[in-house]
């Protein structure tokens, strides 16, 4: 009897010991947060984990090889997914690397766009990034950089000088120092259907705002819907308005209250809404457009459904892949609608895809370089596919690159601005609700007057 | 004698510390997975915090922000929730309990039915998002081309995006996928009904809803409670639903407070107002259970 009972509290006491175990660990999620305003966590934590990883390919490691040749594994996150424009940039990158560095395992995931922008924040709060991340340069990167979760790349930028113009590193350089890694950049382009238009009798896209609304017009009359674009997700819209206002109010301004804190109370901005507003009255836009998402439209217009798309020329790789397509599309700029303020060559877009690295990774300086040397084959794979133009100097043959790249190119050659996506300059919070503004404009809840009284009353 | 109370207290201790060690790992998993977490949520919510950086202590401020901030728009979200625990309450249960009481009464092809009108709560809610996103859809979609095959093209609607049709699109599936599920619960207790009284109603002469009215619905009384419950504070915390079918718009016209919860930590990096949105979520969810109780508990003889 004794001896059962003994044997029942001793049984007893593992199984709590053991659930104690997995108790413990399970508050670690929301506790670990309270862990990161102490700087030394991640640096203390981290290595810990990642220690036996480390350690037991050096210890495999003979003698005679020099520390530098350690076999290390670095991980990466990013959003090149199988249906991302840029998916084959990134393979044929990561391959050339692999011949490079075959000393370096990547283990790599790629997540869809939305869902990754919560992935990431989560893993930085709860320190659990991978080496190397996909992010958005300004605000988005802004955020992580200075929460000092971001790995400084100042030091190993200095070999890449020659390779990479500074230029193209302002949108990821906070208090002077670089932490991104820029890709390509993008901007927005106005995509046409060139068959739609020529039933409509252009045989090119109007390059003033007058004949441009005159097409719009037309192509109603013929019983083509002008535009397409995604109510369901709001970047889509700020394509439009944000190309819209730029060319009614110049680059300068829109600058100045996206990055530069000047206010939103500002009437050119309102009329430009108005603008906007009367394009889509005047039904240029495809009623339906305000419940689907960006594929859906995308889908709609390949298929003739809309004459023009204006989005991101990261469009352009999908648009040149599709055969029965591609002889079809043409890419230009958004007309001036003020010339006294705008002119053509003042762009929206600009470096905003880059890598980082992790603070927190025990091989920072190792996945720093390994970063660099990536980013620059992603960009020129992604600029041979045409998915964006180049942040680095481009080098080897690019003269297969498709027609609709090299017309994208031909714009930002004569480009005087670039004023960054509006969602990306911004702040997290304030883009959120920027782009609840933006949301109600284009369902027609408020206009021009009231999208900049919300903005100048809820953002500053 | 002095010798027996002593062994009979140490025994008594004994039998204590063996409650104690067993009761153990139950009690870590409650504090560690359920009151730590709270316990945190409570906690940040007092603070201004991002996420990555140390937060502030703001008090209260994070409350009041969430009652009077138009840019939050916690109450339009919490009326949506409620818009969904209604028809959950008045229209969901009634039918599940219409179901439940027909086929408590031992029709041919029982189980069959059962099966049927069970199956959306085995489908995954992804799927069943999917599923009502294709009947929705403005141009494809079965809803408009049946309209307009009826001839009634003036009531097409681009369904998920128009404001005033978002929340109607978003409460239909909502409302049956879980009919079987509150059908099932409620079937149980109606054939738990012991036969003697239903024959015994019936020689007396009762008809079939008499049946039913008198008997039965009295004695599944609990079990309805139960479901009103898992009714109301399901809406409340419903989500998934919502971000496939609507992804809380068009502009916040269907936001509920799970979809804000996750906007407000993980896109607008506002884990402090988000920890303050998941506390209201317990507290009212708490607070409907117990009024739901008292409800029913008022009405018992």
């Amino acid at each position: 009897m004794k001896m059962k009972r003994v044997v029942s509290t001793v049984l007893a006491g593992v199984m709590a010991f053991s659930l104690a175990a997995c108790g413990g660990a399970a508050p670690a999620a929301p506790a670990a947060p309270e862990a990161a305003p102490a700087e030394e966590a991640p640096a203390e934590e981290a290595p810990a984990e990642e220690a036996p990883a480390e350690e037991e390919p050096a210890e495999e490691a003979p003698a005679e090889s020099a520390s530098s040749d350690e076999a290390i594994t670095l991980n990466m996150w990013c959003i090149a997914t199988e249906s991302d424009s840029n998916r084959h940039s990134y393979e044929a990158a990561i391959a050339d690397m692999e011949k490079l560095y075959p000393n370096i395992t990547l283990n790599w995931e790629a997540f869809e766009n939305e869902s990754y922008k919560t992935k990431i924040k989560a893993a930085v709060s709860a320190d659990e990034m991978p080496d190397i991340f996909f992010t958005w340069s300004c605000a988005f990167l802004g955020d992580f950089v200075n929460a000092g979760k971001v790995y400084c790349l100042d030091d190993v930028y200095q070999n890449y000088k020659s390779e990479l113009p500074e230029v193209m590193l302002g949108n990821s350089t906070y208090e002077g120092k670089h932490y991104g890694v820029p890709l390509t950049m993008n901007i927005v382009g106005l995509f046409a259907n060139m068959d739609l238009l020529k039933e409509a009798g252009y045989d090119e896209i109007p390059g003033t705002y007058d004949e441009f609304i005159k097409c719009c017009d037309d192509l109603k009359a013929k019983g083509i819907i002008p535009f397409g674009c995604a109510g369901k997700e709001t970047w889509c819209v700020t394509e439009y308005l944000e190309s819209i206002i730029e060319k009614s109010i110049g680059a300068d301004e829109l600058n100045d209250v996206f990055v530069n804190g000047a206010t939103w109370n500002n009437q050119g901005i309102a009329d430009a809404v108005d603008t906007f507003q009367e394009m889509i009255s005047k039904e240029y836009f495809d009623p339906a457009g305000i419940g689907l998402t960006n594929d859906e439209v995308k889908a709609n217009f390949m298929d003739g459904k809309y004459a023009f798309y204006m989005n991101g020329t990261w469009n352009c790789a999908d648009f040149a892949a599709n055969d029965a397509f591609k002889d079809k599309v043409k890419v230009a700029e958004f007309p001036v609608i003020d010339s006294s303020k705008s002119k053509l060559g003042q762009l929206i877009g600009g470096p905003s895809d880059t890598l980082a690295v992790a603070a927190s990774s025990p091989n920072a300086e190792k996945a720093a370089e390994y970063a660099m040397e990536l980013g620059k084959y992603i960009c020129h794979y992604g600029y041979l596919d045409g998915c964006g133009l180049p942040a680095w100097t481009p080098y080897g043959d690019t003269s297969s690159i498709n027609p609709l790249t090299q017309a994208v190119s031909e714009i930002c050659a004569n480009a005087e601005t670039y004023v960054l996506f509006g969602d990306t300059a911004m702040t997290a919070d304030d883009a959120s609700v920027y782009l609840d503004y933006v949301a109600q404009v284009y369902g027609s809840e408020i206009d021009g007057a009231g999208f900049i009284e919300g903005l100048a009353s809820d953002l500053r | 004698m002095a010798e027996n109370n002593k062994k009979s207290k140490n025994k008594n201790y004994r039998k204590g510390l063996d409650i104690f060690l067993f009761l153990l790992p139950a009690i870590l998993l409650f504090v560690g997975i359920l009151i730590a977490p709270i316990a945190v949520s409570v906690y940040r919510s007092f603070q201004k915090w991002n996420g990555f950086s140390p937060g502030t202590f703001i008090g209260f401020k994070n409350y009041k922000d969430l009652f009077t901030s138009g840019s939050i728009h916690f109450m339009p979200a919490l009326k949506n929730a409620l818009i969904i625990a209604f028809f959950s309450v008045f229209v969901q249960l009634p039918f599940s309990l219409l179901l439940a009481l027909l086929l408590g009464r031992k029709y041919k092809g029982e189980r069959f039915f059962l099966t049927v009108f069970f199956m959306p709560v085995l489908i995954s809610t992804v799927v069943i998002g999917q599923l009502w996103l294709k009947i929705y859809n403005p141009d494809y979609g079965i809803l408009n081309r049946a309209l307009i095959g009826l001839g009634l093209s003036n009531w097409t609607h681009v369904w998920v995006g128009d404001p005033k049709t978002a929340m109607g699109s978003v409460v239909v599936p909502t409302i049956w996928q879980f009919i079987g599920y509150h059908m099932l619960l409620m079937y149980a207790g109606v054939k738990g009904v012991s036969p003697d009284l239903r024959e015994a109603a019936m020689l007396d002469g009762a008809t079939n809803w008499q049946v039913d009215r008198y008997v039965v619905i009295p004695i599944i009384k609990p079990i309805i409670r139960t479901s009103v419950i898992f009714a109301v504070t399901g809406s409340l915390k419903t989500y998934d639903l919502v971000r496939i079918i609507t992804n809380a718009g068009p502009t916040h016209k269907t936001e509920v407070p799970s979809t804000l919860l996750e906007d407000m930590l993980f896109l607008r990096n506002r884990y402090g107002m988000g920890s303050t949105i998941s506390v209201m979520l317990i507290i009212l969810c708490f607070a409907f259970a117990l009024a739901i109780s008292a409800v029913f508990k008022e009405k018992e003889y």
